[in-house]
């Protein structure tokens, strides 16, 4: 939920200018990434050349780290070298780590919508077919081989459901309380009222608004 | 009373700490599974009846249509049940994959079922083919860091290693510091615990 990137706002003052700034390093992307995933119910868009960066360059810091403990180099300046390695390293794992686990929950959902399909990486994708058929396979033979024949689907009660009811989704409209970084000026909630973001303010409402500052 | 059972059956599940399972109940869900089976025959008796009565499945509303509806309902909610109690245990064992190597401790293995323990595998391997795909370890680093280094106490004999920064001798009941990503892997498979404090 930051909002650091926000072009084509009005009114940057020297503190919008200071924070754009500091969230383009690869690093605040990264954490801003991660924690947007970390907080939204349903899976985001893959942050592949994003990821790829990052890897690199923690492969490049890390050389460099060798390199300073073949010289020598102060054990100080190793060790924070190594820190800020470790702590982008967990980003990272742990960006993918939460990927996965929404993908293991709400598999078949994904995979019957194209749009949030299309938003895994090719190796997610892969991992979303494989699960989806050790899934499937386990739930056929734990329960649905053994029901009567118009209920074995595991995507609806029985044959004469018509729509998929028997999937897990993301709740997307439950209520998240959210800050507004600066000030964004009045947006339209719901049908009924206009929010008003007031930087520092605090706001209760539906998920919609986090896609809006995010 | 109809779904009583699978009622017992969920409440069980959700009776069990969060993440821990109890022993798969084979008994209550076959007995389960019978009573779907039993639903079934008396559903399909009454609509063969009211066809023979050359009712209207769709527009007569007697007691027999309503008869039907309620065993279909049951039947769904069976399934319902049913589907839950596997499901919900399917994800703690989704979540084992991601702290326990390929090979189940033997008091978590006695509780799964033979489908549940197949389960446990193939997932496993899901997990580790994507771990490979990407050339990363996911199942390290699950808290966030705090310092390079941590103290450890080693629980079990491991011997001498080589780690990434050093080669140890890691006796039983020694005390030292470590990278904490060569710690991770031994705390995980429970040769080693970590000191705070």
């Amino acid at each position: 939920m930051e909002s650091g990137s926000d072009k084509g706002t009005g009114g940057s003052s020297a503190m919008d200018d200071y924070e754009t700034l500091i969230s383009t390093t690869d690093a605040d992307l990264l954490k801003r990434s991660w924690r947007n995933e970390k907080a939204s119910p349903e899976i985001l868009q893959f942050e592949s050349s994003l990821v790829q960066r990052s890897r690199e360059q923690i492969q490049l810091m890390e050389e460099t780290v060798e390199e300073f403990m073949n010289n020598g180099e102060d054990p100080l300046t190793v060790s924070l070298y190594q820190m800020d390695i470790d702590r982008t390293m967990f980003l990272l794992r742990s960006y993918l780590r939460i990927r996965l686990q929404k993908i293991e929950k709400f598999m078949f959902h994904i995979q019957k919508t194209a749009e949030l399909w299309t938003r895994l990486s090719r190796q997610e994708q892969k991992f979303a077919k494989r699960s989806i058929e050790d899934t499937k396979q386990h739930l056929d033979e734990s329960v649905l081989s053994k029901l009567p024949d118009r209920y074995k689907s595991h995507l609806k009660q029985s044959v004469i459901s018509e729509e998929d009811d028997m999937v897990m989704e993301p709740k997307l409209d439950a209520f998240v309380i959210c800050r507004s970084r600066k000030f964004l000026g009045g947006l339209p909630v719901d049908d009924r009222k206009s929010a008003r973001h007031v930087r520092g303010g605090y706001l209760c409402t539906s998920l919609q608004v986090d896609k809006t500052t995010s | 009373m109809y779904g009583r059972k699978a009622y017992q059956l969920v409440k069980e599940f959700t009776n069990s700490e969060s993440g821990q399972l109890t022993g798969f109940n084979d008994d209550l869900f076959a007995q389960v599974i019978e009573d779907c089976k039993e639903h079934v025959l008396k559903l399909q008796s009454l609509l063969r009846k009211m066809q023979e009565e050359g009712s209207d499945n769709q527009t007569t509303k007697n007691a027999d249509h309503f008869g039907a509806l309620m065993h279909h309902l049951a039947l769904v909610r069976n399934k319902r049940c049913l589907m839950a109690y596997v499901y919900n245990r399917a994800e703690v064992v989704q979540n084992l994959g991601w702290t326990i190597d390929l090979v189940l401790p033997l008091e978590i293995e006695e509780k799964l079922s033979i489908s549940e323990k197949e389960y446990f595998k193939s997932h496993s391997k899901t997990l580790k083919s994507y771990m490979s795909d990407l050339d990363i370890d996911l199942a390290v680093d699950m808290v966030p860091p705090k310092d390079p280094y941590i103290k450890v106490r080693v629980l079990e004999e491991i011997g001498n290693v080589v780690l990434s920064d050093q080669s140890a001798n890691l006796t039983r009941y020694a005390i030292l510091f470590l990278r904490r990503t060569d710690a991770e892997q031994y705390i995980s498979q429970g040769k080693m615990e970590e000191l705070t404090g």
